[in-house]
């Protein structure tokens, strides 16, 4: 097979249209997240400022659908054969995006949980010891 | 010249608590109820007048109680955190008690507490802030595996080419003064095991480190340091966080920046 076969063969992929099952199913998980999304928002169990990801990428698949001439030009330019390996591509950068950002934010609370816990054992200890300082001729004396 | 700012208000507020201990012992520990009550015995024959702190990490012994019976002062975490959470608990804990100087060793007994004095000795003295009681200095009869030794070597040359000579960065006798507690109070203090690249930021925030030869009896238990982690992730860590902090610790202001950036790892 030759260069220019190959060449052939992914013009033909690549101008393949999208079937209308996969658009429709496309636009359904776009709403559905859209709509998870919000109802987590709505029951309390998502903060707001964790939000925008998810919106983003609702809005970006729902875009995608929409406007599918997007995702032919990124196929084309990443020079991937097919749409759906662009999709892919783009959920999987998505997924190492959202889990980095997430290791960064566990960071920050582990060590904050730390300093809390630490905080708490402190001011305890002030509290057991009727804030008695630690002092030299009290210690020292084995109860054995 | 001090390179660690003391903080004024925390000075102040240890003049008001009062009568306190100056000389401050710590011992971190976590399920210790098989050694601890002999470790304080032998701490109290020796009558050397410290104040004595142990820090029980989430003990499910009677850790707390037989430390209590002993006569030390007793701070519980809620919760296990880690030998080096352990110890900043102590460092903080003596900072505010207004601490001049601290020394800190390890509830399994394979510290002998008699030999304290020649670890404060030249911080009374004022020619070090850092005393590292080691057991590789002079002696050779403590014996460690072959992986072990070698990774001990390997890291050994790093903190010589930063211009450090230490031949126990993992010891858990030592002594510091009030310049160093500040710093280890800082967030960038590890939870899990201070080692070398604590000693390397220390340096490079001009902290003074002396070692001085210590027996030290095996640990009774399997290389505490290296439980769990093979020595590859070891290495892996210890590179990785001596190069961030001897990146990040100069431009450092003293207070809650921290040294590694945010704390990575536990």
């Amino acid at each position: 097979m030759t260069s220019s076969d190959l060449a052939e063969m992914r013009e033909l992929f690549l101008n393949t249209p999208i079937p209308l099952s996969t658009r429709i199913m496309a636009l359904w998980v776009s709403l559905l997240l859209l709509g998870m999304v919000l109802w987590l928002v709505k029951r309390r169990l998502l903060r707001e400022q964790y939000t925008p990801i998810w919106i983003l990428a609702a809005s970006g698949l729902f875009l995608l659908n929409v406007w599918p001439r997007t995702l032919f030009a990124m196929t084309r330019a990443i020079g991937a054969w097919t749409h759906g390996s662009t999709l892919f591509y783009l959920g999987l950068l998505f997924l190492v995006a959202i889990c980095l950002s997430y290791a960064v934010r566990l960071s920050s609370l582990t060590l904050q949980v730390k300093n809390l816990a630490q905080e708490v054992s402190l001011l305890r200890e002030r509290i057991e010891s009727g804030g008695a300082g630690l002092n030299e001729s009290t210690i020292q004396k084995p109860a054995m | 010249m001090s390179p660690v700012t003391q903080d004024p208000s925390q000075t102040q507020q240890a003049r008001e608590a009062g009568a306190r201990a100056e000389r401050v012992l710590l011992i971190p520990a976590f399920n210790e109820e098989t050694h601890l009550s002999e470790v304080l015995c032998q701490v109290a024959e020796t009558g050397l007048g410290l104040g004595v702190v142990v820090v029980d990490d989430g003990s499910r012994d009677r850790t707390a109680l037989l430390a209590r019976q002993g006569g030390a002062r007793v701070i519980q975490h809620p919760f296990n955190m880690g030998y080096g959470a352990a110890l900043q608990t102590g460092y903080k804990y003596a900072h505010r008690s207004g601490a001049t100087l601290v020394v800190q060793m390890d509830a399994d007994g394979q510290h002998d507490p008699r030999e304290i004095p020649m670890l404060t000795k030249p911080i009374e003295e004022g020619t070090a802030d850092l005393v590292v009681g080691s057991r590789f200095l002079g002696d050779e009869s403590y014996r460690m595996g072959f992986a072990r030794g070698l990774g001990r070597k390997l890291l050994q040359a790093v903190a010589r080419s930063f211009g450090l000579s230490i031949t126990d960065p993992t010891s858990g006798f030592q002594a510091m003064n009030r310049a160093v507690l500040t710093l280890f109070a800082r967030d960038s203090f590890p939870t899990d095991y201070p080692d070398l690249d604590v000693l390397l930021a220390a340096r490079r925030c001009g902290i003074r480190i002396e070692e001085r030869q210590v027996s030290m009896s095996p640990s009774p238990r399997p290389s505490s340091i290296h439980r769990g982690l093979g020595p590859t992730y070891y290495l892996y860590k210890m590179i990785l966080s001596i190069w961030a902090g001897t990146v990040g610790y100069s431009d450092d202001p003293v207070g809650h920046q921290s040294v590694y950036g945010k704390e990575v790892h536990r």
